[in-house]
């Protein structure tokens, strides 16, 4: 497993790296940098002045060397200083993470604590009434965008109950029912559709299993269903199981951009929108490494749990 | 089978047209109680599709004129679905928006399916360092979560249609690429490639003539697939402001102008949604009864 791990990190590593000098370039590909960009807001474009800003940024370096310094530091644990904000980068993006965080666990606890139920009743009854109404449920839910599905669920709750999310986003070390009362409504809109996935996934692993003889022989055998179903379905799918949910974890973080945005929550997404849009670099690129690296560490991590839980699992692929 | 005739025997044109209708018919509510989930998302296909190719049919408002005097006006007889802040008609705007936005992702898609799938083939076929390449490239791309990958793009390259529809193709090229390249792993062992190469082909004829054929199925089922993901992709990039710019109606652009009143007017923001569920899910229908057929 040793070996394994390291090869498994170098993989990534090089991915990562590779992912870090793409964002970087991108980000300098475009015309109208921060430059002009306050040059334009104040009124005045003197080229004095715009060559002492980019000197002042390191905007007059040739990429590579721009690059290079930005990898040392990152090294470093240092992101470098917001050009807009004026604070240290690294800061900035851990103080969203943790917003990000939080709404992503909870998220992922609640998809597999709604969507691995349904879909394993789904496929205990397959073909049934309450397969049918499941599965009405997963493609629904996996069709509702989940922006408009968080609309939705604004409308409904302030029609019905009268009550809308608090507007300012407080840390759960301050104030957690506050806290809870902001993210509710995010974590349900994310949380429905990738319940809906999850659901849909876990049906297709017990539909799956049913078909396998190891299945067959325990029912052959006059096993009761129960004891099939808990001790050798629940074993052999725990696997896809969990590596789904990674998956679905990655998707949260990628749904939380949407999310947060509509709900004004300061997590990583929104600082990475309004980043882009004041073409702050640094922060861009140090949000987006923070999101390609817990992505990276998710799989990584999957990867890990495979192991535990199954030791037979190939090295290679 | 036309040449069937009805139990009449000789009978004039229009009865016989009628008699041919009835078991067309029949044929189509035997399949619907067969397959239910698909025969519906075949019908409600054709619904989207008549409504993109043919707006005028469904709405004869402009889905751009502006009317100060009635904004923001809740669903009734005059306006179906209500209207926006500019007094635009919100189901003129839904309908007309139709065409713009499944324009949009299914021609994205045919790019990310173009590219993917040709680098897939040439890379599986191929293998060694062509495959290393190409995967190391992929690999990058998709590291990041595809939406982000979206925002980036997008983003930086500043809020139009072309860089929506580049950010979009390139963020789903290494889903054509993966199904393409293990088509080819696969494909690429059987017997009757060894056949051709026997008999004298070059590896860019087998790689085309005969590969590429045989994997064509299932990038088209792949397409089928994403086509829901893309679209709600292409919905939520709108929603950010970073899709296609006002005044031009595109769903996910609506959504964006109507979240500001969504507690006043909720009716802006229902129904494009609307639109685009009903989109997904007759998509979903289609591509999950091709997927269990082919299995």
């Amino acid at each position: 497993m040793g070996s394994y791990l390291v090869k498994r990190l170098g993989a990534s590593l090089l991915t990562a790296m590779l992912s870090s000098i793409a964002v970087f370039l991108v980000v300098r590909a475009v015309p109208g940098d921060v430059v002009a960009q306050m040059l334009g807001q104040s009124g005045g474009s003197g080229s004095q002045a715009e060559d002492a800003l980019r000197r002042f940024f390191g905007l007059n370096q040739p990429l590579h060397i721009q690059y290079l310094d930005w990898l040392g530091g990152v090294l470093k644990g240092d992101l470098g200083q917001s050009w807009v904000r004026g604070q240290p980068v690294t800061e900035v993006v851990l103080k969203a993470f943790t917003v990000t965080l939080q709404l992503g666990l909870m998220t992922l606890a609640f998809a597999t604590f709604l969507g691995v139920p349904l879909g394993l009743i789904a496929g205990l009854y397959e073909g049934r009434r309450v397969d049918t109404a499941i599965q009405a449920f997963n493609i629904l839910g996996l069709s509702a965008p989940v922006f408009w599905l968080g609309l939705i669920l604004l409308i409904a709750v302030s029609s019905l109950f009268s009550w809308s999310p608090p507007l300012i986003y407080r840390s759960p070390f301050v104030d957690l029912s506050d806290n809870l009362a902001t993210l509710i409504l995010p974590i349900l809109s994310l949380g429905i559709l990738q319940a809906a996935a999850y659901s849909q996934f876990t049906r297709q692993c017990v539909v799956g299993a049913f078909s396998e003889d190891y299945v067959r022989t325990a029912l052959a055998k006059g096993l009761p269903m129960r004891v099939v179903f808990s001790k050798h379905i629940l074993r052999n799918i725990m696997i896809s199981l969990v590596t789904f949910m990674g998956l679905i974890l990655i998707q949260i973080l990628g749904g939380v951009v949407v999310i947060e945005s509509l709900f004004s929550l300061p997590g990583l997404g929104r600082l990475l929108i309004t980043a882009i849009e004041a073409r702050d670099y640094p922060v861009v690129q140090g949000a987006l490494l923070m999101v390609v690296f817990s992505a990276l560490i998710v799989n990584l991590l999957v990867d890990m749990l495979y192991h535990v839980i199954d030791p037979r699992v190939r090295v290679d692929s | 089978m036309s040449m069937q005739t009805s139990p009449q025997g000789q009978a004039t044109p229009t009865t016989a047209t009628m008699g041919r209708s009835r078991r067309v018919l029949k044929r189509a509510l035997r399949f619907g109680r067969r397959e239910p989930s698909f025969a519906l998302g075949l019908v409600l296909t054709a619904l989207i599709l008549s409504v993109a190719l043919f707006p005028g049919l469904y709405s004869q408002v402009s889905p751009t004129d502006i009317d100060t005097t009635a904004s923001l006006q809740a669903p009734s007889a005059s306006h179906w679905f209500g209207t926006d802040e500019l007094g635009r008609d919100i189901y003129s705007r839904s309908i007309h928006g139709t065409r713009v936005t499944l324009s949009i992702v299914a021609g994205s898609m045919m790019i990310s399916a173009f590219f993917g799938g040709l680098l897939g083939v040439v890379a599986g076929y191929t293998g060694r360092l062509t495959d290393m390449m190409f995967g190391r490239g992929i690999d990058v791309v998709l590291s990041f979560p595809p939406i982000i990958l979206g925002v980036i793009i997008s983003g930086v390259l500043g809020p139009s249609t072309t860089n929506l529809v580049l950010a979009l193709s390139i963020v789903y090229i290494p889903s054509f690429f993966r199904i393409a390249r293990s088509g080819a792993i696969s494909e690429s062992s059987r017997t009757y490639v060894e056949a051709a190469r026997s008999v004298g082909l070059t590896g860019r004829a087998i790689l085309f003539r005969h590969i590429l054929r045989n994997v064509m199925p299932l990038i088209m089922l792949q397409y089928m697939i994403l086509f829901p993901l893309v679209l709600q992709i292409q919905a939520a990039l709108g929603f950010l402001g970073l899709g296609v710019q006002p005044p031009t109606p595109d769903w996910g652009a609506i959504l964006e102008q109507g979240k500001d009143y969504i507690l006043f007017a909720p009716w802006i923001s229902l129904f494009p949604g609307l639109f685009i569920m009903i989109s997904a899910l007759s998509v979903t229908l289609i591509g999950r009864s091709l997927q269990k057929r082919m299995n």
